[in-house]
């Protein structure tokens, strides 16, 4: 564990993510967790064709499907919840741009378990008797579809059930609260998809709001929900799932939410929007085109008090330039 | 009183939860009804989101999310999707659930996927095809429906949403009706009733298709037939729901701060 995989949020998608991967994210929530800065990243450096597997749309997935970076998307639930509609992924959606596999937001977390088990399938009663399982956008034609989630036939009860494909991404993304420069982590909020997410994937990079000593992650072992095995990379991403929210740190940015969410609408919309939050270079120019002002109104949280525990063990800003220039 | 059919609904759906049931509820008004019913009458409600926040009650507003800071600002336990949505709802242990929809039909399916051109459902043509207009998906709805013994579906009462049949079917009621859900061997039970904006249908136990049972003091049963897209039956003893008490009201907009309800007529 004495080796650090701390590196820049650039140098993690050139060393990591390639056209056509199959990529998980997580949390891959609409309003909370999710890595939507690593997104924002993907986009900058081109990276198209991308089979997602995602519990839920969120605005990483939403920008990416914008610009036309998504060929093919599993998920669960394809909006923004009480922010509406997420019109990047429904316009590519819409236009034939991206294929939408449809499963439900306990069917994700299942088939990544699977995939972490090696499993070769795994039974479900959720998703059958219905369109998710008859409507296949893989296989159109096959109209009620028999191989998505094919029926199959309990040994011990002969009673039919689903069966699940299981999910084992190329490359997986993963926001947490904070991590340590060995690659533990501690997620604040709900996992939703993440444990799942961290132990079914071929590599495994973390998107940490906050470096911490590895001393929190020894007064508080059972918190550590991914440890240093599974990871491969860690990246400072602080504000990282901004406009979203962060458990402990910072609340939706509301305002941003719905104005990312209306350009996106558009070509031209997002084009623009991406003239505006999409040409910054590092991670501190990344917080300085949020804006103080912004960055004062979302740390205001009510679920603030959650960090108590942790602050001691924080790295500030220019411990971590010099722990990135030590390596 | 001065009320709006979006709190009447919310009150009615409120009503239908015992004090003491485990339950979990969807985003958005679902969720205001869920807490107004803790609030006003069942206060041992034990209530969780699909992501596994337990315990906590919305502060500052309605949550944007099942995983926003409102939300996760008092919760005791902080869990997983493989946690609430399948070791609890799933698995068949939640006693009672609210869900939304944009469109159901007469034996309580839902679609939340998508809006297809007249005539090309995949059902009826035998494919899928793109729908015209992409909606949100099952969520954590398709959960609810197979797993919890029971649920609430939570619609705006409108001719275009109440169909005879769904275009696709994103969380299923009871299908064809009758039996029909027992050749998938689901642990839940089904949608007990559908509170619309207008009044609340409750299925036949045998046909399992939904009936009219109650209209509010402001619509009727001609009104709720007028905007159903099918032929509605209507049940001898259907009444009129009594309007909220001031104490429901009261008790209503205490949870819904941001006034999430009071927007709409």
């Amino acid at each position: 564990m004495n080796k650090s995989k701390l590196i820049t949020m650039k140098e993690a998608v050139e060393k990591y993510t390639y056209d056509g991967m199959y990529f998980g994210h997580g949390g891959s929530l609409p309003v909370g967790s999710d890595c939507v800065s690593f997104f924002r990243e993907m986009v900058k450096a081109g990276i198209k064709d991308i089979d997602c597997a995602s519990g839920c749309n969120t605005q990483g997935t939403n920008l990416l499907a914008a610009v036309g970076g998504i060929k093919r998307i599993e998920l669960g639930f394809s909006g923004l919840e009480v922010y509406g509609f997420a019109n990047g992924l429904k316009r590519a959606v819409e236009t034939g741009k991206t294929i939408l596999e449809d499963y439900s937001n306990g069917a994700m977390p299942i088939r990544m378990m699977a995939g972490a088990l090696n499993w070769p399938f795994v039974p479900t009663f959720m998703n059958t008797g219905c369109d998710q399982q008859w409507a296949s956008a893989d296989d159109p034609e096959n109209y009620p579809n028999t191989k998505k989630i094919p029926e199959i036939t309990d040994p011990f009860t002969g009673k039919t059930c689903g069966a699940f494909t299981p999910i084992k991404p190329d490359v997986a993304a993963i926001h947490v609260t904070m991590a340590d420069i060995y690659g533990n982590a501690i997620m604040l909020g709900t996992e939703w998809n993440r444990f799942e997410l961290s132990r079914c994937s071929k590599k495994v990079i973390l998107v940490a709001d906050k470096i911490v000593d590895t001393g929190v992650m020894r007064q508080y072992p059972n918190l550590v929900r991914i440890p240093y095995i599974v990871t491969d990379a860690v990246v400072y991403a602080p504000y990282g799932v901004w406009p979203a929210c962060s458990t402990g740190l910072y609340d939706s940015d509301e305002e941003h939410m719905f104005y990312m969410n209306k350009m996106l609408k558009t070509e031209e919309g997002t084009n623009e929007y991406l003239e505006k939050f999409g040409q910054y270079g590092d991670v501190w120019d990344y917080v300085n085109m949020i804006g103080q002002e912004r960055i004062d109104k979302i740390t205001n949280t009510d679920t603030a008090f959650l960090m108590d525990p942790y602050r001691q063990w924080i790295k500030t800003d220019a411990e971590i330039k010099e722990l990135l220039e030590r390596r | 009183m001065d009320y709006t059919r979006q709190e009447m609904m919310a009150i009615a759906t409120g009503r239908e939860f015992k004090d003491g049931e485990l339950a979990i509820f969807g985003v958005g008004l679902s969720m205001l009804a869920g807490f107004f019913a803790q609030k006003n009458h069942a206060p041992n409600l034990m209530a969780f989101t699909e992501g596994g926040v337990y315990g906590s009650t919305p502060v500052g507003g309605l949550p944007w999310g099942i995983e926003d800071n409102r939300i996760s600002a008092n919760a005791v336990s902080f869990t997983n999707g493989i946690d609430a949505l399948g070791f609890l709802v799933a698995s068949g242990r939640v006693d009672n659930a609210v869900i939304g929809a944009a469109e159901v039909d007469k034996y309580g399916n839902v679609n939340t996927t998508g809006i297809w051109a007249e005539g090309t459902d995949p059902w009826k043509v035998g494919k899928y095809t793109l729908p015209r207009v992409r909606l949100n998906g099952s969520g954590g709805a398709n959960e609810i429906a197979t797993g919890a013994k029971k649920y609430l579906l939570m619609v705006t009462h409108e001719r275009k949403r109440f169909n005879e049949k769904v275009s696709y079917i994103s969380s299923p009621g009871y299908l064809d009706g009758g039996n029909a859900r027992d050749k998938y061997g689901f642990p839940g039970g089904g949608p007990s009733a559908m509170i619309t904006t207008l009044g609340i249908l409750r299925p036949d136990p045998v046909t399992k298709e939904f009936i009219l049972t109650g209209y509010y003091p402001f619509s009727s049963i001609e009104e709720v037939k007028e905007n159903t897209g099918w032929d509605l039956k209507v049940a001898p003893d259907a009444q009129v729901i009594p309007e909220p008490t001031e104490k429901e009201l009261e008790n209503l907009r205490a949870v819904d701060v941001t006034g999430s309800l009071r927007k709409k007529k």
